[in-house]
Formats: C-alpha cells, structure tokens, sequence
C-alpha cells in the first residue's frame, strides 16, 4: 500500500513451482531416475552421491589428473541430467552413466593430449619398511610409465583396457557401453595389451 | 602346429580358454610365452593405482555438479532464452530499420542531387502500413539486448552509409525521416 501501513504476512507454504520433497537415499536408481525426471533435483543429488566416484575413476584413468577428471566428471553428470527423459532403464543406470563418461572422456581425449599428474611423494604416506626407498622410487616411476602407455593407446583400446582392467566389467557390459560387439572387445582388449607389452617393453 | 588366435590367446590370460585348447598351450612355448608376457603387462596395469582424493573433494565435486545442474535447469538457461519476444522483437525491429534504409538510401556513385531526389521518390515505395511500422518499432528498440544477440554494424549496412553521406546528404535524409513520421502521426 502506499501509505505504508500495510500489514506483511508471510506465508507458511512454499510457492508451488517449488519441489519440496525429502528423497529417501536408500530408494533404487530407477526411483531416483523417475523423481529426478519429476523435476525433484534432490533425487539427482542422491545420483551423483551414488555413482560420482565410479564416474570420476573412469574420467582420471582416461586423462590421468584430477583436474581435468573433475571438469569431465561434471560434464558428464550435467549431460546425464540433461538426458534423463531419455533414459528408458532398458539397462542399470550405472551401464548408461559408465556410457555416457565414456563418451565425454573420448570426446575429451580426441581433443586434448592426456596430461599425468606428477608423482606425489610430498603429501603421500609411503610404508618404507619392506622396502628400501630406491626400490619404492623405481615403482612409482614404473607407475607412471604405465600410465602414460596407457594414454597413449588409441582411444576405443584405452577405453577397454581402463573398463575391463580397474572397474572388472565383463566383455559383454565393455560392449554394452561402447555400443560395438563382444568380438571387438576382446580385439579391442588383446591389441592393448599388446601396445602395452610393447611400449613397456622399449621402457628402460 | 595350430597356434592360438588372439581371442584364445585373450581366453589364456583371464583364464578362460577352452579345456580342448590347454593341451596345446601345455605343449607350445611360442604361445606360452606370448600369454605369459600378456599377463605380465595386464598384471602391472593393475597394480597402477588411482591417488586417492581427499575426503573434502568429493563434496566440493557434488557442490560443482550441483551448482552445474541447477544453472542448467534455469528456465532458459540455454539458447532458449533468445526465443522470447522481449528479444525477438528490437531484432525484427532493426532488420527492418535496416532493410527500410538500405532501400531508401542514395546508391554509391550516383550525383548527390539524383541521389536525393531518388530517395524521395523510393521512400514511397514504402507503405503508409511500413512506415507506421517501422516508426512504432524505432520506440522499442532495446539497442543493448539487440547488441548482445550479436547485431552489429557491417560495413554496406545503412548505418555505414548514413555515415558516409555529406552534410547535405544527411540533412535531407534527416528531413525526409521525420517528414514521413510527422505525416504517419497526423
């Protein structure tokens, strides 16, 4: 009023484009999927909670460091939210969010050289009493020169390798996720190892 | 000697292989070998650890994600938001401001006079209904939102040869806008 005199009242309920739900963490991906699609973005929350670290180790085994498998990691979940609608459950949500990392990271890497974090010794704890500290450096640099073979695969080979080797996926679940079949897989996972086999071989 | 195939080969090194295939491998040492060393490369690739991040990190990660979805989920946070009349319009607008003056003005290397006296003449070529148009649109225009869309100055649009004109040029032009203006308000 322009007078001045009026009187505020406050409403106690929220306006109703809002969605005020409490998601219950333990409900099941395909819960979830439904309340996220509803509009419930807290369901998504519950999502990223359940699946970023599966996500993240796909993204860091491709790129080899935390920054860039943090920007790929978020990428991949905003195009996860973004597509949602389209998720039909014909497989588990964590094959679709596998899929889609993987897409990300070899867009990524087709663009972009892999850069490997530096070996770490300052802020790690290293157990040097089985071993002496040569031997623990010459490790930590074998390490490192595995990793850097395994950037340097071609991208359909390194996906396969990171997807059978770290996260144990089955041939027919690596083909699953890349879209191709179980024979190119196992193509796919033999020729890598043999890249490896002969880049690690040249290695002093 | 039937060797094994590289699927068998892959069969071998995850343990796998066709019992009918074990007595070969027990038998050959080319293709012993080549399993041993696949297994020695696949054995080293397991051994490379991820570094752990710190427990902070994941939650500054979800805080990133859910930061990102939420700018997404805006309404119109994407190419959408210029899909609304508030901008639509100043653009119609000034393409057509635009389309009017490049109509109306003097061609380059026509006499001054002729010039003049030809866009008297092509000014009618607009109707009473496009003047009234253009005249309500010139009120409208939001020439910051029409700059952020990307609307700029090309060299051969109108503002590029409104600027060219001598002062005579200018002048009539000048009197010939608001003369037809005038004329659309009364």
């Amino acid at each position: 009023m322009a007078d001045g005199s009026a009187i505020r009242t406050w409403s106690t309920t929220p306006p109703t484009e809002w969605v005020v739900k409490v998601v219950n963490p333990d409900r099941d991906d395909a819960a979830l999927v439904a309340e996220s699609v509803a509009g419930h973005r807290d369901a998504f929350d519950v999502i990223v909670e359940r699946h970023r670290r599966t996500v993240y180790q796909v993204c860091y085994r491709f790129v080899g460091n935390h920054e860039d498998a943090s920007d790929l990691t978020q990428e991949a979940f905003v195009r996860a939210w973004r597509g949602l609608k389209n998720f039909k459950g014909h497989s588990a949500l964590s094959t679709w969010l596998y899929r889609i990392a993987v897409n990300v990271c070899l867009n990524r890497v087709s663009a972009k050289a892999p850069i490997t974090d530096p070996i770490e010794t300052g802020d790690t704890f290293e157990d040097t009493r089985s071993e002496d500290a040569r031997t623990t450096m010459l490790r930590e640099e074998r390490a490192v020169a595995v990793r850097k073979a395994i950037a340097a695969l071609p991208k359909k080979q390194r996906a396969t390798l990171i997807l059978r080797t770290y996260h144990d996926m089955s041939h027919q679940q690596i083909a699953d996720v890349l879209g191709s079949s179980v024979g190119a897989v196992k193509a796919n996972f033999f020729h890598a190892l043999g890249n490896l086999k002969k880049t690690l071989g040249s290695e002093p | 000697m039937n060797h094994l195939t590289p699927d068998e080969l892959l069969d071998a090194v995850e343990g796998t292989l066709d019992p009918d295939r074990l007595g070969h491998l027990a038998s050959c040492e080319l293709c012993a070998r080549e399993v041993a060393s696949l297994a020695s490369v696949l054995s080293e690739a397991r051994q490379v650890e991820m570094p752990e991040p710190s427990p902070l990190f994941w939650d500054h990660l979800s805080a990133r994600i859910r930061t990102a979805v939420r700018a997404e989920s805006q309404p119109g946070g994407g190419w959408e938001r210029w899909l609304r009349w508030p901008v639509l319009l100043p653009i119609g607008a000034l393409a057509l401001i635009v389309f009017a003056l490049t109509t109306a003005l003097p061609r380059q290397g026509m006499p001054a006079e002729q010039a003049i006296a030809g866009s008297a003449s092509a000014d009618v070529a607009l109707s009473d209904d496009g003047w009234m148009l253009v005249a309500d649109l010139v009120g409208e225009i939001d020439w910051e939102t029409a700059g952020a869309a990307g609307v700029v100055v090309r060299p051969g649009t109108a503002d590029q040869a409104a600027l060219e004109l001598n002062a005579q040029e200018q002048k009539e032009l000048s009197r010939l806008i608001k003369a037809e203006l005038e004329r659309v308000k009364s």
